[in-house]
């Protein structure tokens, strides 16, 4: 460990000026914090807030429903990131459609469910597209690569997101964000400078545990200097520019569109869908899905989990009746959720 | 004699006599090994050990060995974790007609070196062969006996607070070479299985620490598990450093780029060990210089705070607790 | 949502990216980023490549620290 990483523990540990409230947006920052034990460093003046930034989690109930429509109505291959699999439905999980014959197959990019497609002709194969803007260009890659290679039995479920929208939802809820460093590395810093002309400070971070210190540092610093600000404090990877390439490829296929965010409700504009003339790709114009209603579990309070109201411990369900072997919403069963962040490397030291 | 495994070879007859005479005798024979019904052996001096597993792995050829090689390696270290000698072993198989005689052979080689190389006689066995379809290609299942040397037990529940953890080598290399084979994921990397025979290691540390605690294999599960578990046998509270946990570079890409926790992927060639804190130097360096744990490496230690629980300092200095076994989340992706 | 891991580019053809992270290689695309050569350092995430690595993470914290901490 480096004496600097060692200085940087000590500023957080010591921190004595004003109370400061940190929202992280992003369900990797999420884990990785607790993963590398900075939680447990932070002075008590300093709180970190978990926000909407979980793919997964922010998904409506009914999107696993259409996914599970397809799979057993529609008699479609479902491929997936693991996550979403266990994600409960109205019903059921992709996991309980699977256990009725569905076809439900994991894939690592969504590279490769293009790839399964074109070697299996004979199967409609589905790609849940689900992610912000760092994961949206390998989606929409998916889509350019079915139409290069002339299959026809390829289709994205979109459910893609875009955090400005979250930004302006929850700027009031905190005195800083902690920005999502691969978000940043796509739509570049723009926003950010905007949002502290607006009055929201934030810091860009990466993702190493050096990364999270430093940029928490950061943020604490800035922050007792009383002004609102915004740092980039992800350099090597995140340009003022992010990457013009990955945008001009989303936006050549897919447009903007309204959003429903699990918890916090439909915020407009904050999505992403297939433009009219790729509607072959979009599943839910190519398969008819009907129109589901949103259904959540009243005890399950995921939603105020997201908004950063409350923590998972103060969830009646946490670590009870919800766990990662029985989860009832989606924050304990995504790899990125908080429910599952605090349940896995949570409690008292 | 035919290529392919058949079922005249599992009935009893002149097949299967073939079969034995010309794959598992040629391969593994030694003085005990019986035609009878039972091997007949002189009496052991001491406390006597005995263990058994059953070995399933598909596929049953991987980098660094095969499914025979696992089944002596198996029962070989389940013994030397009680600080036994082993001395005999038994092995049955259940083989899928069709199986290659080739392939069998393999197996069987592998099974006689690596029970040669240990000093492990191989006495008596089995031999069943199933249809099509009801078995995967072959199962074995292996027994052994050892035995304990006078004033050295070990227990998961003799972990002491104090006591040093050590790690025979690097990790998760078996879990790693079985899930390449299985699906490679794209994944080009070279991963050997860590599987290997380690009576020799843990009897130069017996006679550097008689006092040892704690002596465990960590298979399935991998070394997290085995943490895991000791912290429940024992009541105690354990502390690992991930700084001075050992993956080997390729590991740890593969896991980095699948999202896996490289303390639950399995091994079968390592130990774990807790020794009171003043032999775990002699400890390390006895393991340095055997064959198979040249990187014997301390990377924790067994405490009495929370109790029954798996804490990692982080390469930051910051302090989490290892998610529970069983929790291992499917790779993440965004 | 951003779980990305840092790889070294070896080759690249035809939009596609063969990156090594310390022994395990794997295919990604490179078609978010211009002009990667061999020897690139890029961060990976969800099949693709997304942006090159322009220095190390001790260097990126030494630099904060003097812009901010001190």
């Amino acid at each position: 460990m480096s004496e600097l990483t060692e200085r940087t523990k000590k500023y957080l540990e010591e921190y004595d000026g004003p109370e400061i409230r940190i929202m992280e947006v992003c369900g990797t920052h999420t884990h990785e914090i607790f993963r590398q034990g900075i939680r447990r460093i932070l002075s008590p003046k300093i709180s970190l807030i978990s926000g909407p930034g979980c793919p997964v989690c922010v998904t409506p109930v009914k999107y696993i429903d259409e996914a599970v429509y397809l799979a057993l109505e529609s008699g479609c291959t479902v491929t997936t990131f693991g996550d979403l699999v266990r994600v409960p439905g109205s019903s059921m999980s992709l996991a309980g459609a699977r256990a009725r014959g569905a076809r439900v197959k994991v894939v690592y990019s969504p590279q490769d469910s293009e790839k399964y497609a074109s070697e299996h002709p004979d199967e409609q194969v589905v790609f849940l597209s689900v992610g912000f803007e760092t994961t949206t260009p390998s989606d929409v890659l998916a889509v350019k690569n079915a139409i290069r290679d002339g299959i026809s039995n390829f289709s994205i479920l979109t459910s893609n997101k875009t955090m400005p929208g979250a930004y302006e939802a929850m700027r009031r809820s905190t005195d800083a964000f902690l920005y999502p460093g691969h978000v940043h590395a796509i739509i570049g810093t723009g926003i950010c400078s905007e949002l502290a002309v607006a009055g929201t400070s934030g810091v860009i971070a990466g993702f190493t545990g050096d990364e999270l210190l430093s940029a928490l540092a950061v943020t604490v610093r800035k922050f007792s200097e009383g002004k609102p600000f915004w740092v980039n404090a992800y350099p090597r990877v995140v340009t003022d520019e992010g990457s013009p390439a990955a945008r001009a490829l989303v936006d050549r296929y897919m447009q903007p569109c309204d959003a429903d965010w699990r918890g916090i409700g439909v915020i407009e504009q904050s999505g992403v869908e297939l433009r009219d003339e790729y509607s072959d790709y979009d599943s839910r114009r190519k398969y008819n899905i009907p129109e589901f209603k949103t259904e959540y579990k009243t005890a399950c309070r995921c939603g105020e989990v997201l908004q950063g109201k409350i923590t998972p411990e103060d969830c009646p369900l946490f670590g009870k009746a919800c766990n990662p072997e029985h989860p009832v919403g989606a924050c304990m069963v995504s790899g990125e959720g908080a429910c599952s962040a605090f349940y896995l490397y949570g409690g008292k030291l | 004699m035919s290529d392919m495994v058949t079922l005249a070879h599992g009935s009893g007859g002149s097949k299967t006599s073939e079969l034995i005479e010309k794959v598992f005798r040629k391969n593994l024979g030694n003085r005990y090994f019986t035609s009878d019904d039972a091997a007949v052996l002189p009496r052991p001096e001491g406390r006597i050990a005995m263990s058994t597993d059953g070995f399933i792995v598909s596929p049953c050829v991987f980098p660094g060995g095969n499914i025979g090689k696992l089944s002596v390696c198996g029962t070989v270290n389940d013994l030397a974790c009680m600080g036994a000698r082993p001395l005999y072993l038994t092995c049955s198989y259940v083989i899928e007609e069709g199986f290659p005689i080739e392939e069998l052979e393999v197996i069987a080689e592998s099974m006689g070196k690596t029970a040669r190389e240990v000093g492990v006689n191989i006495v008596a066995g089995d031999t069943k062969v199933a249809g099509r379809g009801q078995v995967d290609k072959i199962f074995i299942t292996t027994a052994g006996v050892g035995v304990i040397a006078d004033g050295v037990s070990t227990s998961g529940s003799f972990a002491r607070p104090g006591d040093k953890i050590i790690v025979t080598g690097d990790i998760g290399r078996h879990g790693t070479a079985i899930l390449l084979e299985r699906d490679d994921f794209g994944i080009d990397a070279e991963v050997t299985s860590d599987c290997a025979p380690l009576w020799v290691p843990v009897e130069a540390v017996l006679k550097v620490c008689p006092e040892m605690h704690v002596i465990r294999d960590a298979t399935r599960g991998g070394v997290g598990t085995v943490l895991y578990e000791i912290a429940g046998e024992a009541g105690v509270g354990i502390n690992i450093d991930r700084a001075a946990v050992p993956v080997a570079p390729e590991v740890a890409g593969v896991t980095g780029l699948l999202g896996l926790e490289p303390l639950y992927l399995a091994c079968e060639g390592r130990m774990v060990m807790m020794c009171p804190a003043e032999y775990a130097d002699a400890v390390t360096a006895a393991l340095s210089s055997c064959r198979y744990t040249e990187g014997a490496t301390i990377i924790g230690e067994v405490t009495s705070d929370n109790i029954g629980k798996v804490v990692i300092t982080t390469e930051i200095g910051g302090q989490t607790f290892l998610p529970k076994p069983g929790n291992e989340l499917l790779p993440r992706i965004c | 949502m951003c779980v990305g891991l840092s790889a070294k580019v070896l080759s690249v053809k035809d939009g596609v990216a063969l990156v090594d992270c310390t022994g395990a290689k794997r295919e990604v695309s490179a078609e978010l980023l211009d002009d990667l050569e061999p020897g690139d350092f890029v961060m990976v995430h969800a099949g693709s490549a997304i942006a090159k690595i322009t220095d190390s993470d001790e260097n990126q914290a030494a630099k904060l620290a003097k812009e901010h901490l001190v």
